[in-house]
């Protein structure tokens, strides 16, 4: 797990742990059944409050993330299903408003800036096709 | 003896030397199971509150409680929940480590014998060294070794990591996280005075900054982190005059613009926007940001109350 804090984000610490591990969750790098570090170590490691690390690991669990099971620690839940599409639209819209808050400033048009969505987009496919074709030689 | 509602509870202490005031009026209470931030600078009077709570000073003025206590009168019941690690460690020449710590055991009613060989372990000591042979470092480690074997209620740390180098610090927070704060979070209190607050950013959970013996700030770690703002923008040109109350502080550097501000950062946001700035930027201030902004500001009225 590669979690980070920034406290210049503005957002509090725990929220900052539990929505990278949402993120993880929902873009697979975290699969069901994995396992999140202890309390302890995450805690160490990022060196904040160990309370820090247990409100954002029961904030996932109310959420139904992830389960805590006593004498094991906590897993992420096999039925995050329900979870994934909603949280994976949350995570794109928080991208898009910071997106679109820059665009504001820079007073591009929403012609402009739709323009450039569909540009990057078509970049990026064809990167992926590309990866493709270099995978399959 | 069980369940106070504060670990420390301070009440318009006032102490002075001589004809100084080193403590001008402070208050601030301290939750059990929380990590508490004492900042301030060198002088500041940090120093000169803990010898209160320690009943190493009394009172001019004002109270001091420890779990609900008088540091006089119940001194002997206070000091076995406590443990205090000081900027300078005492160390008796003579002893070696593992002399030394029978001797801090032997005022305890309880010593943790199997955490004391844990953490000789994990700090790469040896209990047969000299005390006196140990580097500075060495002896921060002995002395928070010797502090966490009787597992307080409470631990006071005063100035702790400075004049540490940058492994031996990580290890010392992070031992306090783990192996102290981690064996009974509910109940296992920080009160660490310091001005390398950085250090502590992720530890503490509210805090006080102090300045010529006067209470400057009291606040929540996150609460104060989201009221204090920097909006960096740049402009085509020379940066607009911005004016407002919230403003703590403006600095212009050619076409840019950098204020701080308090609590009030949409309604500024609004302002400079009325500008048209070719970029805006917004950002919390750390805790280290927010004493630079708070600390030489000689008294003045707290800004944060909560």
């Amino acid at each position: 797990m590669f979690i980070e804090l920034n406290y210049r984000s503005g957002k509090a610490a725990y929220l900052q742990i539990a929505e990278q591990v949402k993120y993880a969750a929902a873009s697979g790098s975290l699969l069901p059944g994995d396992s999140l570090p202890g309390i302890r170590p995450l805690a160490e490691r990022l060196e904040v409050n160990r309370n820090t690390v247990a409100k954002a690991y029961s904030e996932l669990e109310k959420e139904g993330i992830v389960e805590i099971i006593t004498g094991i620690g906590c897993i992420i839940s096999k039925s995050n299903s329900p979870l994934k599409k909603s949280v994976r639209n949350k995570l794109l819209e928080e991208a898009v408003d910071a997106a679109l808050v820059q665009a504001h400033h820079l007073q591009a048009s929403e012609d402009e800036f739709l323009d450039i969505v569909r540009k990057r987009m078509k970049t990026f496919s064809k990167r992926d096709l590309r990866a493709k074709s270099d995978s399959k030689k | 003896m069980k369940s106070n509602d504060t670990a420390i509870e301070i009440k318009g202490l006032i102490r002075g030397y001589a004809k100084t005031d080193a403590v001008q009026g402070l208050s601030l209470n301290v939750a059990p199971g929380q990590c508490y931030g004492f900042f301030g600078r060198n002088g500041a009077g940090k120093t000169t509150t803990i010898k209160c709570l320690l009943n190493l000073l009394r009172p001019h003025e004002g109270s001091v409680r420890l779990f609900g206590m008088d540091p006089k009168r119940d001194d002997v019941s206070i000091k076995s929940r406590l443990s205090y690690v000081p900027d300078h460690v005492p160390v008796y020449p003579w002893m070696t480590i593992q002399q030394y710590f029978e001797f801090l055991a032997s005022f305890r009613k309880h010593w943790n014998t199997e955490l004391e060989n844990q953490l000789i372990d994990q700090f790469g000591l040896d209990h047969a060294r000299k005390v006196d042979q140990l580097s500075r470092g060495e002896r921060v480690q002995v002395a928070l070794i010797g502090a966490l074997c009787p597992e307080p209620e409470l631990l006071i740390l005063d100035e702790p990591t400075s004049g540490l180098d940058p492994v031996i610090r990580r290890e010392f927070i992070r031992t306090i996280i783990g192996t102290y704060q981690d064996a009974d979070p509910e109940n296992r209190t920080v009160f660490v005075s310091t001005h390398l607050i950085s250090e502590f950013e992720g530890l503490i959970d509210e805090f006080t900054i102090i300045d010529h013996g006067k209470e400057i700030l009291t606040a929540n770690t996150e609460v104060a982190r989201s009221r204090y703002r920097r909006l960096r923008s740049r402009f085509k040109t020379e940066p607009p005059k911005i004016e407002n109350e919230a403003i703590a502080k403006t600095s212009v550097e050619g076409r840019e613009l950098d204020l701080t501000v308090i609590d009030k950062a949409d309604e500024v946001k609004a302002l400079i926007n009325q500008h048209q700035p070719l970029e805006i930027k917004e950002e919390s201030l750390t805790l280290e940001d927010i004493f630079l902004i708070n600390a030489g500001k000689q008294g003045g009225q707290n800004v944060i109350k909560n």
